[in-house]
């Protein structure tokens, strides 16, 4: 070959390597820069929200931070398809902001909203175990329906089990658990609540017997005997003053006044002892029977059968004592009034026939009964 | 003859530039989103569930990475194949691992399901001996109706273990119930030796 020719060659070379990173330039300035960072960052902020749980505590914004993003994706794979020069990402990154911005969104109200969630599920907790507390404190010695004690007890487990997510930090089942707790707790003291509400309807009949009762000894200087079911007492009371308290047992079903034979309720109302039992003529250490049913327990028991509160073969029942062989720690007798014996010793030796009975509620009003057993 | 020359020259370098000839390894990419989906389906979203969400993101991560491929000139998929066979067989690992979590979580909530009945027969037991002093019978009462809802949760909650959804969820019952349980029995014991009985 002739050098002419080779140098001749040698240009053509030297140009067509020009021509061609010419072109290769040309061609990487046209194509447009793929819209990887901005993608990226919407991804990062999305797994972001999702490790604080955005799922949970935020899922609207969640979701929509989601779908936006799916949206940049389906439309970067969508240009894609396209001829490289005549693609156009501003969809992607419109859609890829906007994620991201959601995304941050999510987070920032996930940590808020956890943190609520978490403060309202530990003062719930603390709200609802006080108010357990107070129930049995108040109420769980007294004869409630069992579908009362039964939705206190309902509580009291869904309680335990929102103590569980508050310690797994499982805020939103935590407070679903706590609300349905405070259903059947608040439930079941509303109910327990209302119970004594109806009971205490006969408070001013209480408070007018306990006085006149009262009243008898201090204008007579006798011994009269007073009986308060809910505190569950036994007073003597002498020359109008307390001589002596003593613990007191009634019929398993005492709240409420005695309706009828077998109700195992002890009746309230003004009596008077009838016979002194002892020895033999007792099944009882010693026993005060009193007059029971009086004139007013037969009038309302006949009103009871008239208006159908009650079978027309029910008896009103008798043979209601003030009787030993308590202390049992429960309301175990039939409708008697039960002591420890020792106190029917104490008890015996005062009383005589014809001394007064009078069996109430409480001297307490509704109101200082609460603040009393709160303390 | 020149211009010629330099057309063919132009046309060779577009065109080698314009078709890239590297393919989307879709069969790799397949297999990971199967994997994923499959691991899924036995809920391992359930017992790991940060792991589950860490290979969601590897994905999304690889999905992206093809698409940054695909926006290049030259493109180049051998990472994308390499990251979705990692995938795959991640998530077939965490698959294999969530049926040794299920029967670890089985085996404590069933060990756990049998020691809160027993706690129970040992409450019921227990409150045979207890003591009958002040208010004893209504609390015996109140802690025997509580034991009868611990019992009924306990049923609910075997139901749950029979179902065999969420194991999780089963243990998390039963502690709540044998918090309860142990709870009575301590109080039974406490008034038991308050009162002079032999436990």
């Amino acid at each position: 070959m002739k050098r002419g020719s080779l140098v001749s060659l040698l240009i053509y070379l030297i140009v067509a390597a020009f021509i061609i990173f010419l072109t290769v330039m040309l061609f990487r300035a046209l194509v447009p820069e793929p819209p990887q960072p901005e993608v990226e960052r919407a991804r990062a902020a999305i797994a972001r929200a999702r490790d604080h749980r955005s799922e949970v505590y935020s899922p609207k914004i969640y979701r929509e931070a989601q779908n936006n993003y799916d949206s940049a994706m389906a439309a970067w794979r969508s240009e894609n398809d396209r001829f490289i020069l005549f693609r156009d990402y501003e969809r992607v990154v419109t859609f890829a902001a906007i994620a991201q911005k959601r995304a941050d969104e999510a987070t920032r109200n996930t940590i808020i909203r956890s943190n609520n969630l978490k403060a309202n599920l530990g003062s719930e907790i603390n709200r609802m175990r006080e108010e357990m507390q107070s129930f049995e404190k108040i109420f769980l010695s007294m004869p409630l329906p069992k579908d009362i004690k039964n939705k206190h007890s309902r509580g009291k487990l869904l309680l335990r089990e929102a103590e569980i997510d508050l310690e797994k930090e499982n805020y939103v089942n935590g407070n679903v658990k706590i609300t349905e707790a405070n259903e059947y707790i608040s439930g079941a003291y509303v109910l327990a609540r209302k119970t004594l509400e109806d009971y205490y309807k006969h408070y001013s009949d209480w408070q007018e017997w306990a006085t006149s009762t009262i009243n008898e000894s201090r204008r007579t200087g006798s011994y009269v005997i007073l009986v308060e079911k809910i505190p569950g007492l036994c007073h003597l009371y002498h020359g109008g003053k307390k001589k002596y308290t003593f613990e007191a047992e009634f019929g398993s079903n005492w709240l409420g006044d005695k309706k009828s034979r077998g109700d195992m309720a002890t009746p309230e109302g003004k009596y008077v002892v009838t016979k002194k039992l002892s020895g033999g003529s007792t099944k009882y250490h010693k026993a005060l029977m009193i007059n029971y049913p009086n004139k007013i327990d037969i009038q309302e028991f006949n009103e009871r059968i008239r208006n159908g509160q009650l079978p027309a073969d029910a008896s009103i029942g008798d043979m209601i004592e003030i009787h030993g062989d308590g202390g049992k720690g429960a309301n175990w007798t039939q409708g008697c009034v039960a002591l420890r014996n020792d106190d029917m010793d104490l008890l015996f030796k005062y009383a005589s026939k014809g001394t007064p009975v009078t069996i109430i509620g409480s001297t307490l009003t509704l109101e200082e009964f609460f603040s009393s057993s709160q303390k | 003859m020149k211009n010629r020359f330099f057309l063919v020259i132009a046309t060779v370098a577009a065109v080698a530039l314009m078709t890239s000839c590297a393919k989307v390894p879709q069969e790799a990419l397949d297999a990971a989103s199967a994997a994923l989906e499959s691991a899924k389906t036995v809920q391992t979203d359930v017992y790991f569930p940060a792991e589950f969400a860490a290979l969601n993101d590897s994905l999304n991560v690889m999905l992206q990475n093809i698409e940054t491929q695909k926006s290049k000139s030259a493109k180049d998929f051998k990472v994308v194949k390499t990251n979705a066979d990692a995938i795959a067989v991640k998530a077939a690992e965490l698959a294999g691992n969530v049926e040794v979590k299920k029967a670890e979580v089985k085996a404590e909530a069933e060990t756990m399901m049998a020691g809160a009945k027993t706690l129970l027969d040992e409450a019921k037991a227990l409150i045979l001996k207890a003591p009958k002093g002040k208010e004893g019978k209504a609390v015996v009462e109140e802690i025997k109706n509580e034991l009868t809802v611990i019992e009924t949760s306990l049923t609910d909650t075997q139901a749950l273990f029979d179902g065999g959804t969420n194991y999780v969820q089963v243990v998390d019952k039963l502690k709540a119930a044998t918090d309860g349980i142990n709870g009575i029995i301590a109080e039974l014991k406490e008034a038991m030796v308050k009162a002079g009985i032999k436990i």
